[in-house]
């Protein structure tokens, strides 16, 4: 595996197909509580909307921490092995992302398998907030995230009830990646 | 059993009073017929209405509210983050409903139920927490007076999760404004009808879920294929692009061209400064986000920061075109950041911005007009693109303050107090006049006169299509068409769907069936779901029969009757009267229904 799933949060909508239709690849199911994927909403201080999924860590702490090597890394992919799994979901909490997921009707934990190499998520997403690049390329998607978040970050202050305070934005929309 | 899937068959009713959640198995015949959202609403709200001898004040206890998704709500299909909340309204004394997007009604869904109905007032203000199978009623005095925005962090807070959703009501809402909305996941809104007044008269401050359950999906290969093919049929559209950056905002520029654009309180229908609150200016110098319903690739929700000036700090979700022009050219407002401000007070205070902006707008003109005094309004004069004064009034009508406990009862008891403002305020069956001015033909006319909740453009938007055919359209194609967006829109908010994938990118209706039959397992044509839609209507409109409605109460507001447009393209026209009269009949005609708008008293007993 050469490539890598990059998210792009200022493009993200909230729309959760991603979600959707990674819970029917992997379940058949129509409930996007079953995926690996996962949009996290904040508002109104800060506004973010982002897709939350496995970044495929050369150093996964849920492999470190996995009593019985259920988890390895096949091919650049964090692989879960359900015949070796036990079910403890320490991986789950061990994620410093919270990419990994629990449902009570699941007996494993649901982890990014990357679709194959061809993720539904990435196929899907209306506004292209995921992207698939290669891993070659990785470094440059980092530097051009960072760029988007740090060096067009704007600020501005303003007074709320007698209190000065500071709010961060991002422009969008104007710069393509 | 014709239906094989798409419902939980579960109906959850809860009894405030006595704070007692009870469990209800919907029946084969009940989801056939009434398929979801607004239907099973009207159904159970006239079975209420029934059992209480069709005597029943909005605001007591015993209206009932429904809170109704549909089986197409959270399915994988496009924009089916719909819900809908039916009950006898507070603003008309009529049948009312409004329907919310986000991911509220999906959430409802997973956590097993089709519908949710409450009755009774809980004796302390609390909310409704229902998790999965779990369903607890929460007293939460300290929410009391908090905005709708804070309520949702403080609820999420205690109840120790970000993944719940909530539908909750501000402070106008508590104080059961007769235009009160309900918010949801921090700025969808319920707006219509007065759905927020009936929580606030129950004391129930927020709705708040969280599922996880599968949903009952028949076919879901089908479903996955027919879903495919309509996104794709979206994204390739010429204008999805332009929707995903403005939204309904892009609606702004169209609708001063054609002259539509409420300004000034419809004295005119152009607006010199409209490239200051268009899609361009919050393009420009307001976005920095999307936000999309539930499964929606068109993302019609923009957040705006105002990042200097007055109104510096505030983010707000929209706003979306109704909003733009109610809060903006309707109030001859010329700075957009005013606007965002106006959007995000009503979303606070939990008002409906429709009604605000008309009420507030009748207000200026009232007082322009030497209707209303200066000691009327507690001393405090109001004029055009005063943001200032409009902000001012739009917290005291909240609050209920002076003059503003009088405006928060709509545009009845307005004219109740001051008669001379029926010239002036624009409304039907109590419900204030959405964003389009109808003086332009008499099909849009027709459609906010026989809506079943007022002067609203849910149940028919003709105007476009109006003004492409100009004189050329008969009378008794304005009819048909009128009826037939009366059948189809409504089906929408049945099936608990959202219309504009259809009405603004042209998706085939036809889909919808094919989603049907994949979801429940009933296959069906769009004919037999449209004839199910004017089912509900009939009941709708026999249950506004029985409530005192008649003829009269479809008649349009005196201004769009005799006062002519100012300005524009249609400077001059007033709606022709003669016209919609015998459109009027020729519609009663079609449907079924006697001289006075009746349908036959018989129809009843198959509800």
């Amino acid at each position: 595996m050469s490539k890598k799933l990059a998210v792009i949060p200022q493009e993200c909508s909230g729309c959760k197909i991603c979600e959707m239709v990674c819970a029917i690849k992997h379940f058949g199911v129509n409930n996007p509580k079953k995926s690996a994927i996962r949009v996290l909403i904040t508002y109104p201080h800060p506004v973010v909307r982002m897709p939350i999924v496995c970044s495929q860590c050369k150093k996964p702490p849920c492999e470190q921490v996995c009593p019985v090597d259920a988890l390895r890394r096949v091919d650049g992919v964090v692989t879960l092995d359900t015949h070796v799994c036990v079910s403890c979901f320490h991986c789950v909490e061990s994620c410093p992302f919270g990419a990994i997921y629990a449902h009570d009707d699941c007996e494993y934990p649901i982890k990014c398998d990357m679709c194959g190499g061809d993720p539904e998520c990435v196929k899907h997403c209306p506004k292209s907030a995921l992207r698939l690049v290669p891993e070659y390329a990785l470094g440059e998607s980092k530097r051009l995230n960072n760029v988007l978040s740090y060096t067009q970050m704007k600020e501005i202050e303003f007074v709320e009830k007698g209190e000065t305070k500071t709010i961060h934005y991002a422009e969008i929309g104007k710069e393509q990646i | 059993m014709n239906i094989k899937g798409g419902y939980f068959r579960k109906h959850l009713h809860v009894d405030l009073t006595t704070g007692k959640p009870e469990r209800r198995d919907l029946s084969e015949d009940f989801i056939e017929r009434y398929v979801g959202g607004r239907g099973f609403g009207a159904k159970l709200v006239w079975d209420n209405l029934k059992a209480h001898d069709f005597k029943l004040d909005p605001l007591g206890p015993d209206n009932l509210l429904v809170v109704a998704p549909g089986p197409l709500t959270g399915a994988y299909v496009p924009s089916s983050g719909k819900n809908s909340f039916v009950a006898i309204s507070p603003a008309t004394g009529l049948y009312g409903d409004s329907s919310i997007g986000g991911a509220f009604g999906v959430e409802l869904r997973q956590a097993g139920l089709d519908c949710l109905s409450i009755t009774g007032a809980a004796p302390e203000l609390s909310i409704l927490f229902i998790d999965n199978d779990n369903v607890s009623i929460i007293e939460m005095p300290q929410l009391k007076g908090k905005t709708c925005l804070e309520a949702e962090g403080i609820i999420k807070e205690r109840l120790g999760s970000h993944g719940v959703h909530t539908a909750t009501i501000g402070v106008a809402g508590e104080n059961r404004v007769r235009f009160a909305c309900v918010n949801s996941d921090w700025s969808r809104n319920a707006g219509r009808t007065g759905i927020g007044a009936i929580m606030g008269s129950k004391n129930l401050k927020a709705i708040v879920v969280r599922g996880t359950k599968d949903l009952p999906v028949f076919d879901i290969n089908g479903l996955v294929e027919e879903t495919r093919k309509a996104i794709k049929y979206m994204t390739e559209h010429k204008y999805f692009r332009l929707w995903q950056q403005q939204g309904l905002m892009n609606v702004i520029e169209y609708a001063n061209e054609k002259g539509i654009l409420p300004t000034y309180n419809f004295k005119a229908t152009t607006f010199a400064a409209h490239d200051k609150i268009n899609g361009e200016t919050m393009l420009e110098h307001y976005k920095i986000g999307d936000s999309a319903c539930f499964m929606c690739p068109m993302c019609c929700g923009n957040i705006c920061l105002v990042k200097n000036g007055k109104y510096a700090g505030t983010v707000t979700e929209g706003p979306e075109y109704e909003s733009c022009a109610m809060l903006g050219s309707n109030l001859g407002v010329e700075r957009f950041d005013a606007v965002l401000a106006g959007n995000k007070l009503c979303d606070e205070l939990g008002v409906d911005t429709i009604s605000t902006g008309s009420i507030v707008g009748a207000v200026i003109e009232g007082y322009e007009k030497g209707i209303i005094s200066l000691s009327d309004l507690d001393g405090k004069g109001i004029a055009w693109n005063d943001d200032d004064a409009i902000m001012d009034l739009i917290g005291r009508i909240a609050r209920r303050e002076g003059v503003g406990d009088i405006l928060a009862d709509g545009s009845r008891r307005i004219i109740e107090q001051w008669p001379e403002m029926e010239k002036v305020i624009l409304q039907v069956k109590g419900l204030e006049q959405s964003a389009y001015d109808s003086r332009v033909g008499a099909s849009m006319g027709l459609a906010y006169a026989t809506s079943d909740i007022g002067a609203h453009h849910t149940r028919a938007w003709t105007i476009a299509k109006e003004i492409e055919e100009g004189a050329n359209w008969s009378a008794e194609d304005k009819v048909n068409l009128v009826m037939y967006h009366q059948s189809v829109r409504p089906l929408f908010d049945m099936l608990g769907v959202c219309r504009l994938p259809w009405i603004e990118l042209g998706l085939n209706e036809r889909h919808y069936e094919k989603f049907y039959s994949c979801v429940t397992g009933k296959t069906t044509t769009l004919e037999d779901l449209l004839r199910l839609s004017d089912d509900v209507y009939n009941l709708t409109r026999r249950m506004n029969v029985r409530l005192g409605a008649t003829r009269r109460a479809d008649s349009l507001p005196y201004k769009v009757r005799k006062v002519p447009v100012l300005t524009g393209p249609n400077a001059g026209k007033t709606l022709d009267e003669q016209e919609f009269e015998k459109m009027l009949s020729l519609y009663y005609q079609k449907r079924g229904w006697d001289k006075d708008g009746a349908p036959p008293v018989e129809i009843e007993a198959a509800f």
